[in-house]
């Protein structure tokens, strides 16, 4: 194999979208089987029952997209979110929930995932939000925008050992969260900030990043405030 | 080593009164000893004397022995009486040797008095009627007689001692003693203590005891305190009074003070040891009180007429007081005491004791040193004894308080505890009713909702059989998803929200107009919370909204919808406005009037504490809330872009 088929052949393979499912409903496994067959070019290349199987084989496969379970048979989705976004953060982690409830997701978000599904949704939809994902958008509601800006706003308040490391929002990403939490859809958004949708896409994300280091900063320091690092 | 069992056994079964009974009787015992004898070895008492008034000749003088009250028989209060007295032949040598000076001793005189030794003044005290109080009968009077003083004939020597009468007070003369001057400087620093000094301490123990009782009765209140304070601290004026002070003012000011501070000290004690014994509303304990009040007003009339008979009568009225006061002691007696009352009677009846002898001794002449009172060391030990009651009483008050204060504790504590008690039974009630009327919602909202959209799938797919519409079913059900979802939503922390409110809801409706092809023109804008919005305002709000947007996609046949927000004067305002065929243009609108629709929403709105108004838009319907803004500042996460748009906007929007 020569150099550049190589390098063509690594580049095909980043670009591939390689699913991994962690869900204990074996109807949602079906779903999402059958979603793929309309993206011909992805590939499920494992499917995790449990948390414990999940810990194992998740995170030996070479999957870059995750589809994740809040509620698992053994234990919460959350421990997963946390475990992958820590040993592959070049991975995309979706949320997979049933009605979206915005306290938990928050949770979710925190542990490192990067955007959340709705069980119920078509297969286009689901197709959809994975492409999202991919190029770098992250579906949220107006009520998650809101806990977020919440979630961030408490960063000031916070102990002066906490701020030195702690982030915060930049200007755009507070405008576009704001507008957001009103209900206005990323298109809108970006009218009235005259930028494109996918940068609408791309603040989020990033806010949703933000948050998870925001909490691992806070963390850290409360664990060396205690002495237990 | 240790003392024996038995011996400590009995000390300790002493009670106070029987140990103050052991030390009032050495106290007496010693007093004896030290006062048996007035004669001071080596000296004479000059026990006679010639009398006159000023002014008169020595042949017409009266010859009185001593002591001697000059004024006894009329009062001569401006008059002067002058006493010639013979030096005893004894010192007769003495006097004429180099070194052995004669030294005068007057243990007792009148309150002005001088003494003229061989024509020249030896000695005088007060002797000028000037302003002023003072009285040089309270203490002795030593004084020297220089042998160059003498006359060449021992006969000669003319020893005159002269007193000026002072009104409302005795003036006379007791027995001069004469002698060495050693012997009788000693006798003389003697009686100075006892008659000052041991005065002052008296009274400056009287005025502290007197303070003490002062503050502990303001603090507790107490009576007995009260009354301790008013009798020690009129003592403390009494005996002050009763030193060689000289204090500035008429003289008959002091006096006036002098004796009534007597009256009240009587009366403070009497109603002092009838607080003690529990005397209450007693003949005498009113007649004491009578005397207290009469007292001041009988004394300012002996000043006034200087008649002292007044006086006289007056201090038989305190005695037949005291007298009465000690036969209600010992009636009281007969039914038993406490240790107080013991130990008070014992401490009374020694300082009786130390009055009795006084009287005996200087009144009757029986044997003992006449010019040393007991009855100053007797009122001592009387103070220190109230003293003592009174700190068995304080400390008996604390111990009281401390019992109730820890009882009240105790009480409080079992009352914190049912308390907590009630309200864990209060708030686990609270949770339960709360849990209720929210289970209650949440049942009638499903039923409403989400029940009649399976329902109808169910009927659907019945009716069907394998004709089966998989696609409307599908519809159906996402529809019945949509409700449930709803309602979920609606219990997420929306605080009152209202941007976020309409956005959650956005997200729910926002397929179904993209699916009618209408167009949503969004200007919701930042707006103060609304506190009627919470889980049960955002339902009845869903459904309102809900019930609009059905409306619009059914019958308005509207290509555009308009969602706006606004706050003004106090209130928040939500218009939805659609460009459709508004009020009446269809039969079957349900904004009509009487519709189903107008009147669910209007119930809905009142839920929420919303008023609603339904208006042509021309063309179509805008439907208007308007809610109660709340008073706190708009949700920090948010920008406060408010806008200051009345209900003219809502027109120039549609």
């Amino acid at each position: 194999m020569d150099s550049h088929n190589f390098l063509t052949q690594r580049q095909g393979q980043a670009d591939e979208t390689r699913l991994y499912l962690i869900e204990d409903d074996p109807l949602i496994l079906h779903f999402v089987s059958q979603t793929l067959l309309q993206r011909p070019s992805w590939r499920l290349l494992g499917h995790s029952a449990s948390l414990a199987h999940a810990c194992e084989h998740a995170l030996a496969s070479s999957a870059n997209v995750f589809l994740v379970d809040l509620c698992l048979p053994d234990g919460r989705g959350e421990e997963v979110l946390a475990l992958l976004s820590r040993k592959k953060p070049e991975a995309e982690l979706l949320v997979f929930t049933v009605f979206g409830e915005e306290s938990r997701l928050v949770g979710a978000l925190a542990a490192g995932a990067t955007g959340y599904v709705l069980k119920g949704c078509t297969a286009e939809q689901l197709v959809l939000a994975i492409e999202q994902i991919r190029e770098g958008g992250a579906p949220i509601s107006p009520l998650l925008a809101r806990m977020l800006l919440k979630q961030f706003r408490t960063v000031p308040e916070a102990p002066s050992a906490l701020k030195a490391n702690a982030v915060s929002l930049s200007d755009r990403e507070s405008e576009v969260l704001k507008l957001l939490a009103r209900g206005y859809v990323n298109k809108e958004i970006a009218s009235k900030l005259a930028i494109g949708p996918s940068t609408v896409s791309t603040h989020v994300k990033n806010l949703y990043r933000k948050l998870a280091a925001h909490t691992r900063v806070q963390a850290v320091m409360i664990a060396q405030e205690h002495g237990l690092l | 080593m240790t003392p024996p069992r038995w011996l400590t056994n009995v000390v300790l079964g002493i009670p106070p009164y029987g140990w103050a009974v052991v030390w009032l009787s050495l106290m007496l015992l010693g007093l004896a000893m030290v006062t048996r004898v007035s004669n001071v070895p080596g000296t004479q008492a000059v026990t006679q004397a010639q009398v006159m008034l000023a002014g008169q000749a020595w042949n017409t003088a009266e010859t009185v022995q001593l002591p001697h009250v000059w004024d006894h028989a009329k009062r001569q209060w401006d008059a002067e009486a002058h006493y010639l007295l013979a030096l005893p032949e004894a010192f007769k040598d003495r006097a004429r040797a180099d070194g052995q000076e004669l030294g005068l001793l007057l243990p007792r005189v009148g309150v002005r008095f001088r003494v003229m030794f061989n024509g020249v003044e030896v000695a005088a005290q007060a002797w000028d009627r000037g302003a002023g109080y003072t009285d040089a009968g309270i203490h002795a009077h030593f004084i020297v007689l220089r042998p160059s003083m003498m006359a060449p004939e021992w006969a000669d020597n003319r020893l005159e001692i002269q007193l000026k009468g002072q009104a409302l007070r005795i003036s006379g003369l007791s027995p001069v003693w004469v002698g060495p001057r050693g012997a009788l400087w000693q006798r003389y620093q003697w009686l100075n203590w006892w008659q000052v000094n041991l005065t002052w301490m008296v009274a400056a123990s009287a005025f502290m005891l007197g303070l003490l009782s002062l503050l502990i009765w303001t603090k507790s209140a107490e009576r007995l305190f009260g009354l301790l304070a008013g009798s020690l601290l009129v003592l403390a004026v009494r005996l002050w009074l009763s030193t060689p002070v000289f204090l500035p003012g008429p003289f008959l000011a002091w006096d006036y003070l002098h004796k009534l501070s007597f009256t009240l000290y009587c009366g403070f004690t009497y109603l002092f040891m009838s607080e003690l014994f529990h005397f209450s509303q007693s003949f005498v304990r009113k007649l004491v009180v009578l005397m207290m009040r009469l007292g001041p007003f009988w004394l300012g009339m002996l000043a006034w007429t200087q008649n002292y008979q007044l006086y006289r009568l007056w201090t038989g009225v305190i005695v037949v007081v005291c007298v009465l006061s000690l036969l209600m002691v010992i009636h009281r007696a007969r039914w038993g005491m406490d240790v107080q009352q013991r130990l008070m009677v014992v401490v009374g009846l020694a300082t009786m004791v130390t009055g009795l002898r006084d009287f005996l001794v200087v009144q009757m002449g029986f044997p003992g040193d006449v010019d040393i009172r007991w009855m100053t060391p007797g009122s001592l030990v009387m103070m220190f004894a109230m003293g003592s009651v009174l700190l068995q009483r304080t400390a008996l008050s604390m111990e009281n308080v401390g019992r109730q204060n820890a009882e009240l504790a105790r009480q409080v504590g079992e009352r914190e505890r049912d308390m907590h008690a009630v309200f864990e039974r209060l708030r686990r009630v609270e949770n339960q009713r709360v849990l209720e009327a929210e289970r209650r919602r949440l049942t009638r909202d499903m039923h409403d909702g989400l029940g009649s959209q399976l329902v109808q799938t169910l009927n659907l797919v019945r009716s069907s059989g394998t004709n089966m519409d998989s696609a409307q079913v599908a519809a159906m059900l996402n529809h019945a998803l949509e409700e449930l979802r709803m309602t979920l939503d609606s219990l997420e922390p929306m605080e009152g929200d209202l941007p976020t409110i309409l956005g959650t809801l956005r997200q729910r409706i926002g397929p179904a107009l993209q699916a009618a092809q209408i167009d949503l023109d969004w200007q919701v804008e930042e707006v103060p919370t609304v506190p009627s919005l919470e889980a049960r305002g955002v339902i009845h709000l869903f459904r309102c909204l809900q019930e609009v947007f059905a409306n619009v996609v059914k019958h308005a046949h509207a290509s555009r919808v308009t969602v706006r927000t606004w706050s003004a004067d106090g209130r928040v305002h939500l218009a939805v406005t659609d460009n459709g065929i508004g009020l009446g243009g269809s039969p079957d609108l349900a904004f009509s009037s009487g519709g189903r629709g107008t009147s669910n929403i209007r119930l809905r709105a009142v839920e929420m504490d919303a008023e609603v108004v339904f208006s042509a838009a021309w063309p179509g319907t805008c439907v208007a809330f308007s809610f109660a803004a709340s008073t706190a500042p708009c949700p920090a996460v948010l920008a406060s872009t408010t806008r200051s748009d009345s209900l003219h906007g809502l027109n120039r929007a549609s």
